[in-house]
């Protein structure tokens, strides 16, 4: 077995594992301030916790990528494909927007999801507009998720080929 | 259909006429009362007093509910929350109300045990404290005051570190320059503390004292006048009563269970009361006649202008709004468009100027939704619930526009999903695969029918997973899509406001530059004909020059135009690629509904056995696939609302206007119509 095969899955585990953390410490802020408000006002859960999965996603994104990765590597299958370095590298590289994208925008999206939590609790009527700050933030992760995909498929249409 | 147009209207009534005046308007539903100007010789009642009055009578009865739904919960279901409000007619409720003071009794009664509840457990909290600090001490057999007799001085407290009577004598001793004059005794020792009673002779008494001092002896707190063990029968007698209190004080609010909806009645009465007291203040009385005004919406004008004048001896006129007034905004949309009007709402009311942007948005709102939750199997669960909830139970109210918005959004998911043949995830296909030996389902089903349906798999046109390109292709065309009929929504509402240059200029020039742009931009993601591509550079150049042409005719110079021109072409080149860009999500989120709700069949289909593999993938089925769903569900919520507010409304949408809240009955509980 060659380093090519160990450089794609430590791509794809470190997506898994930056979105992941991103996404806990992102969902752990949140849960924080929703955890005060609802101490004043319980009837508020339904909207916090909306705010509070939020930042959830991209731990969520992060295993999709390495979910596809290991399938199209044959890990998942339990015959991995002969890679070479280069091209276990280009798994690796194909994985780190999702990786550092993923961790660095669940952290702000927290940050932002958690001020929303105050403004639902000053203005329960305005947490539409809340949910949607904290959207704008997973715009980044969506993005990176999407090159993510698109080169695991596209390196492994070429390797293949 | 879209926006209504308000009109004007101002009631001249006598006095004795005005209180069925109001009644007759609040059951109409179809007013928005305004301030008059304060003119001579009439005057702007005030109601303040009354209304805050009202408002702490339906507190009471919020409470008393409250309280009722805690001791005597009535048995709720998510269906009894869909079903409509019992009815009732204008005169039944007019006849009820006079009972409302006896209700209304009845819920201080209840809030009276509420709070002797509330009051007892604090007592209780109290009594306990109080027990925990008396209970080292209740072997000693004398009170804790106890000072000694005649000749000897007792010392009862406590002294850290554990002590027994032998050790703590030792210790005594040992600081003493004498022996034998006291007697120790070690009540109880708990967590590093003794609680000790040292007696001794007078003469020694100081000694000790100091002795003990230095070891760190201090006296409890809160000495019992009596033996320890009178407080702590007292205390615990006390909790037992209050307990029983608080029994009885439940057993009580619970008693009144039969009377929940005689309090729901008065908690509605309540907020009826306060609501036209609230409108009240907008009336200007003289000594004779009351002048009623507000906003009616243009197609509700004729019926109330109608009524009012057979029912009443009244005087009225119906006027254009003044257009510097804010005048409130009324949508009036087909159910499949006005759904989404809440979520117009959450972002802005349309003003003035703005079209209705509900009937446009509707179709790519549901559209979107779809693309992005993009499971049949989650689209039909949730067209199925709504659906049962929009026909069968026929809800009503603000529920209504929700249950129809998922209920829309459910069927283009189904419709998507049937497209990209996923059902939860794979599920078809791996059930075919493993337990029945169907190697490729779509196959297999095309060859039943006799002609070739399914394209791919069970994709009735493509897996996502398996041409992710094609997909995102597709996602950009529906953007531009949709950035252009918002676009073309500009174009009509600057038409419409008399600015046609405006029209013509800030818009044609965009549509070539874009088109332009697109059909070269095409070219990175796929074959484009050279033809195509030669027709799109020019347009990308004639839409750009003209950009640069118009976009600064604002400025009085040359130089300005030409910066403002450049500057146009800048903002409109990013602009709109940032936009454009921003639909690859319809790829990205509808990629990771179907592959995690594949990973969930994986996981549920890992045993060899099948036997097992069948117990295994229920459960795991069930659970994974709920779980997926609501994350996505939520995902999907989010962005499509943010592509209809960021992308969508930027381009014509602006909002700011305030919608039309009529005087009418909000109530909770009943509904209440006109009499027959």
């Amino acid at each position: 077995m060659s380093y090519g095969i160990m450089f794609a899955v430590l791509g794809g585990v470190l997506a898994a594992i930056f979105g992941g953390v991103g996404s806990a410490i992102g969902v752990g802020t949140v849960g924080r301030s929703a955890a005060g408000v609802v101490a004043e006002d319980p009837s508020k859960f339904g909207k916090v916790l909306i705010l509070q999965i939020l930042p959830g996603t991209q731990g969520l994104y992060g295993f999709l990528v390495a979910f596809l990765l290991l399938t199209r590597i044959g890990i998942m299958g339990g015959s991995p494909i002969e890679l070479t370095s280069a091209q276990g590298l280009m798994y690796f590289a194909a994985c780190l927007p999702m990786a550092v994208g993923g961790l660095i925008s669940g952290i702000h999206q927290g940050k932002a999801a958690a001020a929303g939590v105050g403004l639902v609790a000053k203005k329960p009527e305005e947490s539409g507009k809340a949910i949607i700050f904290a959207a704008m933030v997973e715009t980044y992760a969506v993005l990176a998720l999407l090159i993510s995909i698109l080169a695991i498929f596209n390196i492994t249409s070429i390797i293949t080929a | 259909m879209a926006k209504i147009k308000m009109k004007y209207l101002e009631i001249a009534a006598p006095v004795e006429e005005s209180k069925d005046i109001f009644d007759y308007l609040q059951l109409s539903n179809s007013m928005e009362l305004e301030k008059l100007e304060e003119t001579e010789g009439l005057q702007i009642i005030s109601t303040e007093k009354t209304v805050s009055s009202i408002e702490k009578y339906s507190e009471v009865a919020g409470k008393a509910l409250q309280a009722l739904d805690r001791y005597a919960p009535e048995k709720s279901s998510l269906i009894s929350a869909l079903k409509p409000l019992p009815e009732m007619t204008f005169s039944e409720f007019v006849k009820k109300s006079d009972s409302a003071d006896e209700i209304l009794g009845v819920c201080y009664d209840i809030c009276e045990c509420e709070r002797n509840i509330t009051d007892s457990k604090a007592a209780i909290a109290r009594n306990e404290a109080a027990i925990d600090a008396v209970k080292p001490w209740l072997p000693l057999d004398v009170p804790m005051k106890f000072k000694g007799t005649e000749t000897t001085d007792a010392y009862i407290g406590t002294l850290p570190d554990l002590y027994s009577a032998e050790s703590l004598t030792q210790a005594l001793s040992e600081k003493l320059a004498d022996e034998g004059r006291f007697e120790c005794e070690v009540v109880s020792q708990a967590e590093n503390r003794s609680c000790i009673f040292v007696l001794c002779s007078k003469e020694c008494s100081e000694e000790v004292l100091a002795a003990l001092r230095s070891m760190g002896f201090s006296y409890p707190s809160d000495p019992t006048k009596h033996p320890p063990r009178v407080r702590y029968e007292r205390l615990a007698a006390e909790n037992k009563k209050l307990k029983e209190t608080i029994e009885e004080s439940k057993k009580e609010i619970a008693a009144h269970a039969s009377d929940r909806e005689d309090i729901q009645f008065v908690s509605d009465y309540f907020s009826i009361r306060r609501e036209r007291y609230k409108a009240l203040n907008n009336v200007s009385a003289g000594d004779r006649i009351v002048i009623i005004s507000g906003y009616v919406p243009e197609n509700k004008a004729e019926k109330l202008t109608g009524e009012l004048d057979s029912r009443f001896s009244v005087a009225m006129t119906l006027t254009e709004p003044d257009e510097s007034k804010d005048a409130p905004v009324y949508l009036k949309n087909p159910s499949v468009a006005a759904a989404v009007e809440p979520i117009t709402e959450m972002y802005s009311a349309p003003g003035k100027d703005d079209l209705d942007p509900n009937p446009i948005m509707a179709a790519f709102y549901y559209i979107f939704f779809g693309l992005m939750l993009s499971d049949a199997g989650y689209g039909l669960l949730m067209a199925m619930g709504c659906g049962i909830a929009k026909f069968k139970f026929k809800v009503q109210g603000k529920m209504k526009k929700t249950v129809d918005m998922y209920f829309w959004c459910g069927l283009a998911t189904l419709f998507w999903g049937t497209l990209f043949g996923s059902w939860f995830g794979d599920i078809f296909e791996l059930v075919a695969n493993q337990f029945f030996g169907i190697p490729d389902l779509g196959a297999h089903l095309n060859s039943l029918l006799g002609f070739n349906l399914f394209k791919d798999g069970i994709a009735l046109w493509f897996q996502p997973v398996n041409d992710p390109m094609k997909l995102m292709i597709y996602s950009f065309l529906f953007g531009i899509i949709h950035l252009f009929v918002g676009l073309g929504a500009c174009f009509v509402k600057m038409w419409k406001q008399g600015n046609k240059t405006g029209a013509v200029f800030d818009v044609i020039p965009v549509y070539i530059f874009v088109l332009g742009i697109a059909s070269i931009g095409a070219g990175v993601l796929m074959e484009v004909p050279p033809a195509i591509k030669e027709a799109g550079k020019w347009c990308a150049i004639a839409g750009a020059v003209l950009i640069i042409l118009t976009a600064g005719r604002d400025s009085k110079n040359i130089v300005g135009k030409l910066g403002l021109g450049l500057y146009g072409l800048y903002n409109t080149a990013s602009g709109w690629l940032s936009d454009i860009l921003s639909y690859s999500r319809l790829l990205a989120l509808g990629l990771c509904t179907g592959v995690i709700a594949s990973v969930v069949n994986t996981l549920g289909t890992m045993p060899q056995n099948l036997a097992l593999k069948a117990i295994m993938l229920v459960p795991v089925f069930i659970f994974g696939h709920t779980v997926n769903m609501a994350i996505n569900l939520i995902g999907t919520y989010v962005h499509t609302n943010r592509l209809q507010y960021v992308e969508f409304f930027s381009k014509f949408y602006e909002g700011g206007g305030r919608t039309f809240t009529p005087l009418g009955n909000n109530t909770k509980y009943i509904h209440i119509k006109e009499d027959k």
